[in-house]
């Protein structure tokens, strides 16, 4: 796998772009912003669903949702680069097998509230409180995007081979 | 006259960093991480709102700029306050890595302005002067400001990030 990553990134040229002297810095900077745009657009629509900003229509903050999903590609394809890159620093890596781990809860979390509440909280009200699971997806939610910030943070300091990893 | 300049701030750098919370900061893992940790979560939540209001002032997206809005510029100043500390932190940790670098007054300018412009937007929408709520209140005169608050943001991540590959002195104390 670490070979057929490493191949990718080379025909790419993905390889050449990140060990440039400006690559790595200029990919992380494009992958926090992704990341800033997650939290301003579902973070602020999760806080609002735990009860923050009472009166604010949930069906206007639901429509910063496309620039939430605009963020998380952003982050994909940068974490991709990433990953290519210096693929035994991240598959062998905890922290970055934690944020994973954080990034499926989160996607799991997006599933169930449009299949189970997404339609019934964009109809509530502006003044009333959305109902106890949609509070409950919430704050899954909240608490997977800052798990997967810690975990970023993280991967430097549980790089391979001084620590444990899952698989290996 | 100025290489002797530079030996003395060099000087007070090397004197800070070896002060006891300098070192504690610096080589307590836990104090380190969670200094990064925390700036980096706080810098999340206030780009992240402030890259909502730029979207929102450029009509991308339903407006945010009305009094229903403040308690999250609360949170906003909050996280302010998290990103000023913990920012503190890791200078104290490193201050010539930092001090010494251009690029972290970069950061440090944009940052400023970025919040000044969400402070003069917040104290609008406070006094009622702008509220995009209401129908045709969207004026085009917005765009120019929603454009340099993405600047400033831009810059602000891209200078955070670039002040790890950049810095020209670790730490001053290894100079004496």
């Amino acid at each position: 796998m670490e070979q057929a990553l490493l191949a990718f990134s080379h025909e790419t040229g993905i390889f050449d772009f990140m060990h440039s002297p400006w690559g790595w810095p200029v990919v992380e900077s494009l992958h926090f912003f992704g990341l800033s745009l997650l939290i301003g657009t579902v973070g602020v629509f999760d806080l609002r669903m735990i009860g923050l900003g009472h009166g604010i229509a949930y069906r206007h903050l639901h429509r910063l949702a496309p620039i939430g999903v605009f963020g998380y590609v952003i982050n994909l394809l940068t974490g991709t680069m990433f990953l290519t890159s210096a693929p035994n620093q991240y598959l062998y890596n905890p922290a970055f097998q934690t944020k994973l781990g954080f990034m499926l809860l989160a996607g799991c979390n997006v599933i169930w509230f449009y299949s189970a509440c997404s339609t019934q909280v964009r109809n509530t009200g502006d003044y009333l409180p959305v109902s106890g699971r949609a509070k409950l997806i919430a704050a899954i939610s909240l608490i997977s995007w800052c798990a997967i910030i810690i975990c970023g943070r993280l991967i430097t300091y549980y790089r391979p081979p001084y620590h444990w990893c899952i698989w290996c | 006259m100025a290489a002797i300049s530079g030996a003395s701030i060099l000087h007070l750098f090397a004197n800070l960093e070896e002060t006891s919370l300098s070192i504690l900061l610096r080589e307590s893992g836990v104090a380190f991480f969670s200094s990064l940790t925390l700036h980096s979560l706080a810098m999340a939540f206030v780009v992240g709102v402030n890259l909502a209001l730029a979207f929102s002032l450029l009509g991308l997206t339903p407006s945010l700029l009305n009094k229903r809005f403040q308690p999250f510029f609360i949170l906003h100043w909050w996280a302010v306050l998290l990103i000023f500390f913990s920012g503190l932190a890791l200078l104290v940790a490193y201050p010539a890595k930092a001090l010494t670098n251009p690029v972290f007054y970069l950061k440090f300018t944009a940052l400023t302005i970025g919040l000044l412009i969400t402070w003069r937007l917040q104290c609008l929408v406070r006094d009622q002067k702008i509220d995009h709520s209401r129908p045709g209140n969207r004026i085009h005169s917005n765009i120019p400001i929603a454009f340099a608050m993405l600047c400033c943001w831009m810059l602000t991540i891209g200078a955070g990030r670039f002040l790890a590959y950049t810095h020209s002195v670790l730490l001053a104390s290894r100079y004496f």
